[in-house]
């Protein structure tokens, strides 16, 4: 974008010949024919369910409807995180920005934890692999691109993020790409010490024991949570002036409209792959 | 007091907080209704067509706020719309051709014959 000496419009570029930053009319282009390749996938599946053929497995007896739904309004959530963060960086609110992006990380790893455990359920349990069934390779085929959508979604959005404590111009700091690394890595480190510490706490509850056999078992996951989140207050805490700001908007909204389209075909592959079975 | 459009703009820029988080309240409740819906006892065509409407309202939401195609210039939705048409086109076709009874392969049609005479 060019420098403007007074208020940004974040909707309008009169740069160039669209009057659209260049970065948002490639995405959206992009987005448009993303569209048609998950059309494709979506049509292959619903096609083979028209008439499954003999012995296909009974999707019925292999999704588990509270689980989809539970994701589906995860990648809901996150759709807002990640328009707070646009809003936010379109004011200049860096760190509330951050705080956004970080939230939508976190619900983009929720989501794709359970499609990890939605797959390994269905392999293992429900004996559903890619290839032992016309309903599998669809199934796993148009899901796991999904998936890899949102895998590729949460790892931008961590690249904005470190990329949001790029120093100034002018300021030496080499070590700042790194540090942003180690802040994402403590950030995942406190949530998967609070998952495994609840998971502990609710088995040693079950098992009739006590709040100390808890502490017990489980003091590394406390010790550990603790390192993690003074870690992350830590390194979360601002270094001095730093490149990224309001100019930057453009980079958040691109980055935003891919996110808000792998939620949108989620919404589509909810309804048709999930919901419509249950009829 | 006349509000100018630059005035207007600020103002519609401040609101996007609350408009952003009804919206993830309706798409919720709306996910909601559908995951209901399903378990209801009406008939499927019922069923498949409020689905499709609520699936729609729900992806129109996301489009035109959380995607800001609301506030950005036409061109944005025509293009997204192009490959948007393309592919339900595609889809569309392809269910209409694959469930045609002509195009209804043997293993289905001897399942049926079986699923009658049994």
């Amino acid at each position: 974008m060019s420098s403007h000496a007074g208020p940004i419009d974040h909707h309008h570029d009169h740069t160039t010949s669209t009057g659209i930053p260049n970065k948002k009319l490639v995405m959206w282009a992009f987005l448009a024919s993303d569209c048609m390749f998950f059309g494709c996938l979506i049509a292959t599946h619903m096609i083979y369910r028209l008439y499954p053929p003999p012995g296909a497995p009974d999707p019925m007896d292999i999704y588990s409807i509270e689980l989809t739904s539970f994701s589906t309004f995860i990648l809901l959530m996150s759709s807002l995180m990640m328009a707070l963060a646009v809003n936010a960086i379109q004011k200049n609110n860096l760190k509330s920005m951050r705080l956004s992006l970080l939230t939508t990380v976190f619900f983009g790893a929720i989501f794709l934890g359970c499609q990890v455990y939605e797959f390994q359920h269905f392999v293992h349990e429900k004996h559903l692999t890619l290839t032992n069934s016309l309903f599998g390779s669809t199934f796993y085929t148009l899901t796991g691109t999904h998936g890899t959508h949102v895998a590729i979604g949460v790892f931008w959005l961590i690249l904005m993020y470190v990329r949001s404590f790029q120093p100034a111009a002018g300021i030496k700091d080499r070590g700042w790409f790194w540090r942003g690394l180690l802040h994402i890595a403590s950030v995942i480190g406190v949530v998967m010490f609070s998952m495994f510490a609840v998971i502990g706490l609710t088995h040693t509850l079950q098992a009739g024991e006590g709040f100390g056999a808890f502490l017990s078992h489980d003091f590394g996951l406390l010790i550990g949570l603790a390192v993690t989140t003074a870690l992350s207050f830590y390194l979360a805490r601002p270094r001095g002036p730093v490149a990224f700001g309001e100019a930057n908007a453009i980079d958040v909204e691109s980055m935003g409209l891919y996110w808000h389209f792998v939620d949108i075909v989620w919404i589509v592959i909810f309804t048709a792959v999930y919901l419509l079975e249950y009829l | 007091m006349s509000h100018s459009p630059a005035t207007a703009d600020h103002g519609d820029e401040e609101n996007k907080f609350q408009i952003y988080i009804k919206i993830a309240m309706l798409l919720a409740v709306i996910t909601g209704i559908e995951i209901v819906f399903i378990f209801l006892p009406f008939p499927i065509w019922l069923i498949v067509t409020v689905l499709v409407v609520l699936s729609t309202v729900k992806f129109m939401y996301v489009i035109f706020y959380f995607m800001h195609l609301r506030w950005d210039k036409p061109f944005c939705t025509i293009l997204f719309f192009i490959g948007l048409v393309i592919a339900g086109g595609t889809t569309w076709a392809l269910l209409l051709l694959f469930g045609a009874k002509d195009s209804m392969p043997l293993t289905a049609i001897s399942s049926l014959a079986n699923y009658f005479v049994g």
